[in-house]
């Protein structure tokens, strides 16, 4: 693409192959600025959670199987949606108030993903290309997906997927046993607001915590989503084998919201049917802002292999469909 | 001076939540949220503001300085404390006074699909009511258009032919497709400015002018809808002038 300079109609002038760094910031700007009112939102769930529901009381709600939990939390994902910042400081405190962490993970990843609004937006988006298809498949396809995750999930030990600070159990949290040990907290002494105490200190833990993890992947999201050229990608995108990977690489680069995202690839022409059903789901799933993000629950392995066994289910479930006569 | 860097280690999370909080006020004061995020999310940031203000407020009030000392270097000395404070403070900082009103034409030309065909899906049902008041404006004058307006219009082809040969002014960029053709182009924005994309009308006549790289450009022309070899009909507008100016006060369209 070129644009024009000077006295049109001139010879174009090709447009710059390189990053446009104010525009890296731009990006950068409005994402944090999107992301911190969710991020705090959580963070007051999370907080609220914390000081006025107790753990036995979760323990209570909670279904006795492992498995029963996975199917109960993409339920709660369903009806308690929340995107993807907001979701992780309400997951952090849950997995600390004894949620099992493969229950707690189903929810971070079901929360977005199996969002109505999502499913809704896929249907406005593509109100004039099979909308009820494309609805269905996106929720069936992550239906699918979290199940798979959800048992594996179940066999990972929770030490070899959780930051060693989170395993803390439902006791109260030291504040070196925080994402953010930075902040330390020491009431003032003979407070009668003990609960407002705990409440206040709990959520800034929390959302300064995260709130550093955010900025790191709001930067690598900036960079990518600015500097790619999306085009690039165009001549896969029909394809049946590089389609599907085109859709996931474009979704986990641009870091778009599980309700926006339909909107940007429903009009991108050069993508098939299945590149686009990958590019809706795969991106709610991890990109690279929500690779930082959990990494301030997770440990670093655990989120690779969560990436590796993600992006693999939904490059295996789009490229089926994707072979369908 | 353990002193000193426990008082500052004590008041940083108060300080680095104030900080995002004017951030987030000033951006809303100074018009620039128009730049950065759509219409809907924008009473989030003000609240989101007022909530951390009000939280820097209960920090102080409610808790005092620590008396232990660590190691300046351990997790919880003073050193590594503030260093991750700044973290939290400088990029957002950085961002809010060295970012653009607007993305540039580097940018824009990697987000175009130049074959994409917009359907300009809303989550109200105002497409046909939008078609109708730039419809209803007066045939003697220029019609005020978006670029959005005309794709919209571009889509009922009972509308576009009701439309087309009427006089409009649209305001945007202009660029030129790798065979020379000449477009008009906007960027709709759905949560903030990281995903919008541009939208364009072909220009055809008179395109002359002087302009600089990502000047805000008004053209007036004549609107038209030809039919393309797929049979769906593609927004034109005639060229009739092209004149430099102002940004728009939403410089990124709304779905």
């Amino acid at each position: 693409m070129y644009f024009a300079l000077f006295d049109l109609p001139s010879t174009p002038v090709a447009a710059s192959t390189g990053i446009a760094w104010p525009d890296v910031a731009l990006s950068f700007f409005a994402i944090v600025l999107e992301g911190a009112p969710f991020l705090l939102l959580g963070a007051i769930i999370s907080g609220l959670v914390d000081v006025y529901l107790p753990a036995g009381l979760i323990k209570d709600w909670l279904p006795r199987s492992k498995t029963q939990g996975i199917f109960a939390a993409m339920l709660t994902g369903v009806f308690f949606p929340l995107c993807e910042c907001g979701t992780m400081p309400v997951v952090q405190r849950l997995i600390r108030k004894g949620v099992p962490p493969a229950v707690a993970t189903v929810y971070l990843l079901a929360a977005p993903g199996l969002n109505p609004l999502a499913m809704l937006s896929t249907w406005v988006a593509f109100r004039n290309q099979e909308p009820w298809l494309m609805v269905a498949l996106r929720l069936g396809f992550t239906v699918a997906i979290l199940t798979f995750l959800g048992f594996w999930l179940m066999r990972v030990r929770p030490e070899n997927m959780l930051r060693p600070e989170m395993i803390t159990g439902p006791a109260r949290v030291r504040p070196e046993m925080t994402p953010n040990p930075g902040l330390e907290l020491t009431p003032r002494p003979g407070s009668s607001l003990g609960g407002l105490q705990e409440f206040t200190g709990a959520v800034i833990r929390d959302f300064t915590g995260v709130l550093l993890f955010l900025i790191i992947g709001a930067a690598v999201a900036a960079l990518f989503s600015t500097g790619f050229n999306r085009n690039l990608l165009a001549p896969i995108g029909q394809n049946i084998f590089l389609g599907p990977i085109a859709g996931i690489v474009l979704a986990q680069m641009l870091c778009l919201c599980s309700t926006t995202n339909a909107f940007i690839i429903a009009a991108f022409a050069p993508f098939s049917i299945p590149a686009k059903i990958a590019f809706m789901i795969a991106g709610p799933l991890i990109d690279l802002k929500l690779y930082w993000v959990y990494r301030s629950c997770y440990q670093a392995r655990f989120v690779h292999l969560l990436w590796l066994l993600a992006t693999s289910a939904v490059f295996m479930l789009t490229f089926l469909y994707a072979l369908k006569p | 001076m353990n002193t000193l860097a426990r008082q500052l280690t004590f008041f940083a999370p108060a300080a680095v939540m104030t900080a995002w909080a004017t951030v987030m006020l000033h951006t809303v004061a100074s018009g620039r949220i128009n730049e950065l995020l759509s219409p809907m999310f924008r009473n989030y940031v003000i609240a989101c503001a007022a909530a951390l203000i009000a939280f820097s407020i209960l920090y102080l009030l409610l808790f005092q300085p620590t008396q232990k000392t660590a190691p300046s270097f351990a997790p919880t000395g003073t050193l590594r404390q503030l260093g991750r404070w700044l973290v939290l403070l400088l990029p957002v900082i950085a961002a809010a006074v060295f970012s653009p009103s607007a993305f540039s034409s580097t940018t824009i030309s990697k987000r175009l699909d130049p074959n994409a065909s917009y359907q300009m899906p809303t989550w109200y049902d105002k497409n046909k009511q939008v078609a109708q008041n730039v419809m209803d404006t007066d045939p003697s004058q220029a019609a005020p258009v978006e670029v959005t307006d005309l794709i919209q219009l571009g889509q009922h082809p009972d509308q576009a032919k009701a439309f087309a040969d009427r006089k409009v002014r649209s305001v945007g960029h202009i660029m030129l497709t790798p065979d020379g053709s000449p477009k008009l182009i906007r960027l709709i924005m759905w949560c903030c400015a990281a995903d919008a994309v541009p939208v364009t009308v072909d220009l055809k006549g008179s395109i002359k002018g002087t302009f600089q790289r990502d000047d805000w450009l008004e053209v007036t022309g004549t609107a038209q809808f030809p039919a393309g070899k797929d049979g769906k009909t593609t927004p034109v507008i005639n060229v009739d002038t092209i004149t430099p100016t102002q940004e728009p006060d939403e410089p990124y369209l709304s779905p």
